[in-house]
């Protein structure tokens, strides 16, 4: 008899895991204990011993598969044996890992079982009551994880409520066959089985109106639809904290009054706060390559020169023009380069090229007197600073409560590129190059 | 079975013989120069024209149906023609004696007595009298036409002429202008303003709608006679024999009349047989029937064998001889009469009537004996018309007739009716939907005693409204007000309120109806309102139709609705159609009251409200508590349309349990239509067809305490009309919906708006909208009767199995699909 081994479930929220390495193959022998192959959550790793001794008869995974718990890994067993009941449904077609060891495994046997009860929900074809459908649909709740208690096999309502119940239900986009984005197309909008395969609707254009409201439907502009679904994006797959902190910004207005006044016989532009926060950026942030970095799925690009991107609020809305190399910039260049591409993406007229490439944001609400807000990352970027305004701080020294001007600074970064520690980091060496301009200055 | 005729054992048996006095045949003999003192010249040349113009009428006809033409113009006309080519002279004959408050009825063969009786009509009427009529009306919409295109030259008389054949021709036509819209067409056209009451395409139905109508003229004291035509194949029909004998019943004549207050005497009716020899192809005499003249059967229903007699139809003094011999026996108190006219339809039956039943030597013979030609000679021989004068009068009727046939064909002058136009053109009229309180409002009712004094009235009073006393505790039967009391209340009243009312059916007076609705009322309403009738179910429901197509409110019983089937083609063609088929002229206040049994077994126990809710035109309600009973009792009693009003024999002892505060007193109506909610629910809806509402509230209590389902059951009252708005409601609610009635399954009411459901619910429904009927057999024996009449386990075990499965419980009724398909091969 071949003991099959599946991915455990480590924990409740657990859906996957990866398979980090097999330290067995196919036709090897394994005592009981012996460590079959190791794999980790998102969280921490772990060992998988054999549960039985005997041969390797097949594995239906390779190394960096996302395996979903409960799911067959591999099997254990003797020479001969029919594993033909555990080869996975995934792997029913191409059957890659499957070896000479089972060679006369009937799987052909096995697959249309299997694929029938996964067809017959997706087309519809599960018996469910009219009530019950729509209840789904309006509750979003997983059709196909119902257990059918009508007569002869029928979801019922009271199927559904128990979904819901239970909190089983499946967000809008992940929806198939049953979902609501199905546009009927029966009479009043009756869904009928043909809509359930027909493609789904882009947008549901149908505005429902409250008779009595008195409002006015604009259509959006496309920079707006850009926005909303880059902002929905972000925050809707990223995994997105802010960390907040403040320097004592006494140097650095000491500094910046020095320059406003000298700025003509140095033939220096204006320099603002803001260019003096993008300049300390461009310069600590090569010392934290996740914050200045691209979270790609499963792979990280850092990057080797610090694209700035500056969020500027324009007539149309957001956008961030970047400053490409920002690092290799002095201050006066940022300045001159930051009032360019601002002036550009305000007027309309910004190279769109310059829209791209980002690697890392700042972000200035502090002329709007924001003290502190929570900054949404432009993905794929793993972090953005926003810049708070100036407030007055009571701070001791030498046994004395004076005051001080304090600037705030808003860092949200992405949990699933970095830790909290890192960027912590990154913020203190941040904080302390602006308490320390005239330092940053001369380095 | 009145007490005061007493019945003697002593005398039952008593020896002798049945006489019978000489029933005339063809014995007018007059002769001209005896005729001449009677009748002018110009009645002498009247009665040839009308015949005349009968005559050219249906040749036209003939000639559409047959050569698609008529004196040049072309026409096709693919309804009937049911033509009387040869019957003219007893057509003329009768309608010479007649005039507007004589009313008369006929059959799918009419033509020639709507023209003799529309023409005998204006020649009698003023000038001024017909000129009204006309522009009355529909509005002047036929005079309109004939005014605008014909050319009557300033006469009146000529132009009502005009007026009638052109309404007539119109009505055959199918068009707008036609004296019903064109809805009644050939077989069915008439005219009220002459007297001229509607003919009937079924055979033999004219003749209890008559007996109606002549019960109209008998209880309400009016003027005039009725006339009822029908041909001699139509004496083989059980209705006209029916009316033979309900107009002959020796009550009217024994016991009807107050003190002498009222007129005595029998119905003014005279059953006029046009004789032609042949039902369709069927010969009467010598095939189909035994009784050898038609005239005989006066003999077998009254000693006055209904003063039966056999005149020669081919002469029209004959005819008008022995016509108004009749009336004046009818005018007398001395009806029913009986007319065997005889007479020969030259034409066939119908233009498509090959004649393959009698010979061409035997129509060439009748012909030769024309009675047209055979006037004509005697009018010319006896110096009274010359030839010419006869040519001309011909040359003038052929030239009239071509006139208002190219009037009648013309599609911008006479359109028919658009119903896309006019959607709603034929809807509208399907009923009259009024409330008329009383059909005679001027006049007093005729009652033996005040109001108050009834002892109904009295007892009723003593009696508590509701099921249940103020602690809770039943009400003992004999104080409790319950169906039967319900229903009285409002009819009683209506007794008091409207004089033209009438109750009659089988054992209705002292019986006090088989199940006690009337009981005790014999006291307050005198017989001629309130009486029992034969077992005679067609002419009780067809005599309702005509008594209402006169103007009268009627309230007719069946006892058991079983024997619908015995009034099969009153309820279905005559009750429900009228009022559409007259293009709305019509009203038809009836309420046909009927009772579904119990314990009786299969011919005594069924509900049939799908076959009359099948019938458009009927409105039919069911009601299950005393409050509903007087509501809807209420209701069907102030309206003026057709109602088949169910009963049930299971709970006229019941008393009101829902209505807290019990059943209204006074005038109380609830409107005809509206489902009522007996008990909130919201799991599942259980709607209710009549007495089965009882047996749903105890299939709610188990539902509610074994399961934790709450059913909400809808009693739904009415079933035409019917307002399902209520019942969507609760399906959205509960998204479950169970149908019960004792009704057999298949074909029921609770299948129809099941479907209905199901169309109008069908996102909001759980599961299928599913019927609980009786099971498609005969009804059993009482003893066996729950395993055929739907009980509260059955809808509990039809949610179960089709719906929602109850947890733990185990069905004992086979509600599955195998099941279902299997019963349904066996046609069970």
């Amino acid at each position: 008899m071949a003991t099959l081994v599946i991915m455990p479930r480590q924990g409740q929220s657990v859906e996957s895991c990866i398979i980090t390495a097999f330290n067995k193959k196919v036709g090897d022998t394994v005592e009981a204990g012996e460590i079959l192959f190791s794999y980790e959550t998102d969280k921490s790793s772990f060992d998988e011993p054999a549960p039985a001794a005997g041969k390797i008869l097949a594995i239906f995974r390779e190394e960096g598969d996302d395996v979903p718990c409960l799911e067959n890994v591999l099997v254990i067993g003797n020479d001969g044996e029919d594993i033909s009941e555990f080869v996975p449904k995934t792997e029913a077609e191409a059957a890659p890992a499957v070896t000479e060891a089972a060679p006369e495994a009937p799987k052909a046997e096995a697959v249309p079982a299997v694929e029938a009860v996964a067809t017959a929900s997706v087309s519809g074809e599960f018996a469910i009551s009219p009530r019950a459908r729509l209840l789904a649909e309006k509750t979003h709740a997983d059709l196909l994880k119902a257990v059918p208690t009508g007569p002869n096999g029928r979801i019922i309502e009271r199927d559904v409520q128990k979904l819901v119940d239970m909190g089983l239900t499946v967000s809008p986009a992940a929806k198939d066959g049953y979902s609501s984005a199905v546009e009927g197309s029966g009479i009043s909008g009756k869904v009928v089985l043909a809509d359930l395969n027909a493609p789904k609707a882009e947008e549901a254009a149908a505005v429902t109106a409250a008779p009595a409201a008195e409002y006015e439907d604009v259509k959006l502009p496309n920079i707006r639809k850009i926005i909303a679904k880059s902002m929905h994006a972000s925050l809707s797959t990223m995994a997105q904290l802010t960390l907040n902190t403040s320097f004592d910004a006494t140097k650095l207005l000491a500094l910046r009054a020095s320059l406003k006044a000298g700025a003509e016989k140095m033939g220096i532009g204006n320099i603002t706060l803001n260019d003096m926060v993008l300049f300390a950026v461009s310069r600590v942030l090569l010392n934290h390559k996740d914050l200045n970095a691209h979270y790609l799925d499963d792979t990280m690009r850092y990057f080797s020169n610090v694209n700035l991107g500056v969020a500027v609020d324009t007539p149309r809305g957001l956008m961030v023009p970047t400053l490409f190399a920002a690092n290799k910039m002095t201050l006066n260049e940022i300045s001159k380069s930051a009032k360019v591409v601002i002036n550009a993406a305000q007027e309309g007229t910004i190279n769109p090229d310059l829209l791209k490439g980002g690697s890392f944001t700042v972000t200035n609400l502090g002329s709007l007197g924001i003290e502190s807000f929570t900054p949404v990352i432009n993905p794929p970027q793993t972090g953005i600073l926003g810049v708070d305004t100036i407030t007055k701080r009571i701070k001791e020294v030498n046994g004395e409560d004076v005051t001080y001007p304090a600037m705030g600074l808003s860092l949200t970064f992405d949990h699933r590129a970095l830790d909290g520690a890192p960027a912590a980091k990154f913020l203190k060496e941040l904080v302390f190059a602006l308490e320390n301009f005239d330092l940053l200055l001369t380095k | 079975m009145p007490k005061s005729q007493y019945v003697d054992p002593g005398k039952a048996f008593d020896a002798g013989f049945i006489h019978f006095e000489d029933i005339p045949v063809c014995q007018y003999n007059k002769t001209l120069t005896e005729e001449k003192k009677i009748y002018t010249k110009d009645d002498f040349l009247r009665i040839y024209r009308d015949m005349a113009i009968i005559r050219e009428f249906e040749t036209m006809l003939n000639d559409v149906k047959t050569k698609s033409a008529y004196n040049g113009v072309e026409y096709n006309n693919p309804g009937p023609a049911h033509l009387s080519i040869g019957q003219e002279a007893s057509a003329v004959g009768e309608a010479y004696c007649l005039d507007i408050n004589d009313f008369s009825f006929g059959s799918h063969r009419s033509h020639g007595e709507i023209l003799a009786k529309g023409l005998s009509s204006i020649h009698k009427l003023t000038d001024e009298e017909v000129y009204d009529v006309m522009k009355e009306f529909l509005g002047g919409a036929v005079l309109s036409v004939v005014e605008k295109h014909m050319n009557a030259g300033g006469n009146v008389k000529e132009l009502a002429i005009n007026f009638l054949l052109y309404g007539a021709l119109a009505e055959i036509f199918a068009r707008k202008t036609g004296f019903n819209r064109g809805l009644g067409g050939s077989m069915h056209a008439f005219f009220i303003p002459f007297g001229l009451m509607p003919n009937n395409a079924i055979v033999g139905a004219s003749a209890p709608i008559a007996l109606g109508a002549a019960l109209y003229k008998r209880s309400n004291n009016k003027p005039g006679i009725i006339i009822s035509n029908c041909g001699d194949g139509a004496t083989g029909r059980g209705p006209v024999l029916e009316s033979f004998n309900f107009a002959s019943m020796d009550q009217i004549t024994k016991l009807w009349g107050m003190d002498g207050k009222y007129s005595d005497g029998g119905l003014p009716i005279l059953f006029n047989v046009f004789n032609n020899h042949y039902g369709m192809g069927g010969q009467t005499r010598g095939e189909t029937m035994g009784f050898d003249m038609v005239a005989r059967l006066g003999a077998g229903f009254n000693p006055e064998q209904m003063h039966a007699e056999r005149v020669n139809g081919y002469d029209p003094l004959a005819v008008i001889d022995a016509v108004s011999r009749k009336k004046e026996l009818l005018l007398a108190g001395k009806g029913p009469a009986l007319l065997d006219v005889v007479t020969y339809r030259v034409s066939g039956h119908s233009p498509s009537d090959s004649s393959t039943y009698r010979t061409a030597e035997e129509i060439e013979a009748w012909k030769a004996a024309d009675p047209i030609l055979a006037f004509k000679n005697k009018l010319v021989k006896g110096k009274i018309a010359t030839e010419n004068e006869i040519a001309k009068m011909h040359e003038d009727i052929t030239a009239r007739m071509t006139e208002v046939m190219k009037l009648a064909i013309n599609d911008d002058i006479s359109p028919r009716m658009d119903l896309n136009k006019e959607p709603d053109a034929i809807s509208s009229i399907m009923f009259s939907n009024q409330k008329v309180v009383s059909m005679e409002p001027e006049r007093k009712a005729e009652m033996l005693m005040p109001k108050e004094e009834c002892p109904r009235v009295k007892e009723i009073k003593g009696k508590i409204r509701t099921a249940t006393d103020k602690d809770g505790k039943p009400v003992s039967k004999m104080k409790m007000y319950n169906v039967t009391d319900a229903l009285f209340e409002p009819i009683i009243d209506k007794f008091y309120d409207d004089p033209t009312l009438i109750a009659y059916g089988e054992d209705n007076r002292d019986w006090g109806g088989a199940f006690g609705v009337y009981k005790k009322m014999t006291e307050a309403v005198p017989y001629h309102r309130f009486f029992n009738s034969p077992i005679s179910e067609s002419a009780i429901v067809g005599s309702a139709v005509g008594y209402a197509m006169c103007g009268g409110r009627a309230i007719v019983e069946l006892m058991y609705a079983d024997f619908i089937g015995c009034a099969g083609d009153e309820i279905f063609n005559q009750m429900a159609k009228w009022q559409a088929m007259s293009a709305g002229i019509l009203k038809m206040p009836i309420t046909l009251r009927v009772s579904v049994g119990s314990k009786y077994g299969a011919q005594h126990s069924q509900d049939w409200t799908a076959l009359c809710a099948h019938i458009p035109g009927l409105k039919v309600v069911f009601p299950a508590t005393p409050t509903d009973a007087k509501g809807l009792m209420t209701s069907a009693l102030d309206g003026t349309d057709p109602v088949v009003f169910f009963e049930s024999q299971r709970i006229y002892g019941f008393g009101e349990q829902f209505n807290k505060d019990g059943v209204p007193e006074g005038h109380f109506e609830i409107p005809f239509g509206e489902p009522d909610i007996k008990k909130e629910g919201k799991d599942v809806t259980i709607l209710t067809i009549g007495a089965v509402l009882y047996r749903a509230l105890e299939a709610a209590k188990i539902l509610e305490e074994k399961y934790g389902v709450s059913a909400e059951i809808i009693d739904a009252r009415s079933i035409v009309p019917f307002n399902y708005e209520k019942v969507i409601e609760s399906v959205k609610k509960t998204g479950k919906i169970i149908l019960v009635g004792d009704a057999c399954e298949r074909n029921s009411v609770m299948r129809d708006m099941a479907s209905n459901i199901t169309e109008m619910c069908f996102d909001y429904l759980d599961g299928p909208a599913v019927v609980v009927g009786s099971r498609n057999w005969i009804t059993p024996a009482f003893e066996l009767e729950k395993s055929f009449f739907p009980q509260a386990d059955w809808i509990i075990d039809a949610l179960h199995e089709k719906i929602m499965p109850l947890p733990g419980h185990v069905p004992t009724n086979n509600f599955t699909d195998i099941e279902k398909v299997e019963r349904a091969k066996l046609g069970l």
